[in-house]
């Protein structure tokens, strides 16, 4: 569906508009194109018709009383960027998506919080692959005189009697365990999710 | 003694104005499902329904996000219709679960009305 611009006569009122409906597609912008549209259209469909029912004899009066009655696009639409953009980290399992509905949805609870950890502890697991292919030696499960030492990167190693002892399983358990991380995180969050509605 | 007059009435004014709003909040979705069980409205229609039916001022862009979320509870449907002046209407209708719940909330609404209504007298 095209979107139609709403006309105004006085150059004041147009650039008032212009300017709320920047704001509107910037507070959007990290959402699907659809979701984007479907947004701007909404409130491009509200204001039209605010004008139309308005008894407000000058145009840029009535168009700013309109948009101080919607709220500034930064709040009001905020709840909304985060609700969509978390239906849609939960239905695609994209790593960027769900980065970005933690991040949106960061102030609105504690359990978010650790959300956001359990991620970044997920990323420290994929960038530990890529340490034990860059820096073999230096890189693995430590454990000394039996107990566990590091899980990571480590200089000093033999000469401070630490044994790496996953070997060539390194990478592949590393894999398993993002892997395990990243479902548990992605099934808790659609928990949650579900939680929320109720 | 004036002064603690004075200040016993303005804590009870903003106890009962908090109080009024946090009815108005728990009671929004309530009223909307119910606006909408008679008739499909677009958003600015159905604020305007809203202040009619029970003279609450909403912040007008906040129903936008609870209208989405009630369709993401499968309460509500929404369809956009062109219109003859180039710009489109999105009308909300209920869905045939919002009408199931919608005749669960009523009934509940009524019991606790009821049961208001003997502890008020």
């Amino acid at each position: 569906m095209k979107i139609e611009q709403i006309k105004f006569k006085q150059e004041a009122s147009k650039r008032v508009y212009n300017d709320y409906m920047k704001r509107v597609k910037k507070v959007t912008n990290s959402l699907s194109k659809e979701s984007q549209d479907d947004i701007y259209m909404e409130i491009n469909s509200h204001i039209f018709e605010a004008i139309q029912q308005s008894t407000e004899g000058n145009e840029i009066d009535a168009l700013l009383d309109i948009i101080e009655k919607l709220g500034s696009p930064e709040e009001v639409l905020k709840p909304l960027v985060a609700d969509k953009k978390l239906e849609q980290a939960t239905t695609t399992f994209n790593p960027i998506h769900i980065l970005k509905a933690l991040a949106l949805n960061f102030t609105n609870g504690f359990s978010y919080i650790i959300f956001f950890v359990s991620y970044l502890l997920l990323l420290g697991f994929v960038f530990l692959i890529f340490a034990k292919i860059l820096h073999p030696n230096e890189t693995g499960l430590f454990l000394k005189d039996g107990q566990f030492k590091v899980l990571g990167i480590s200089s000093g190693t033999e000469q401070d009697g630490f044994t790496e002892v996953l070997g060539s399983w390194f990478i592949p358990a590393m894999f398993f365990i993002t892997l395990f991380f990243y479902m548990l995180i992605t099934f808790t969050l659609k928990v949650k999710k579900h939680l929320n509605k109720k | 003694m004036l002064c603690d007059l004075l200040y016993i009435y303005f804590m009870n004014e903003t106890f009962v104005s908090n109080w009024k709003s946090q009815v108005k909040k728990g009671t929004l979705t309530f009223i909307i499902l119910n606006i909408l069980k008679e008739n499909e409205y677009y958003g600015y229609e159905l604020i305007e329904q809203i202040r009619k039916h029970t003279e609450i001022e909403i912040a007008e862009g906040t129903l936008y996000p609870l209208m989405n979320r009630l369709k993401t509870e499968n309460l509500v449907d929404s369809k956009w219709v062109e219109q003859e002046t180039g710009i489109p209407r999105k009308y909300y209708c209920l869905t045939e679960m919002g009408t199931k719940t919608l005749v669960q909330m009523n009934e509940y609404w009524k019991n606790l009305e009821n049961a208001i209504q003997k502890i008020i007298k």
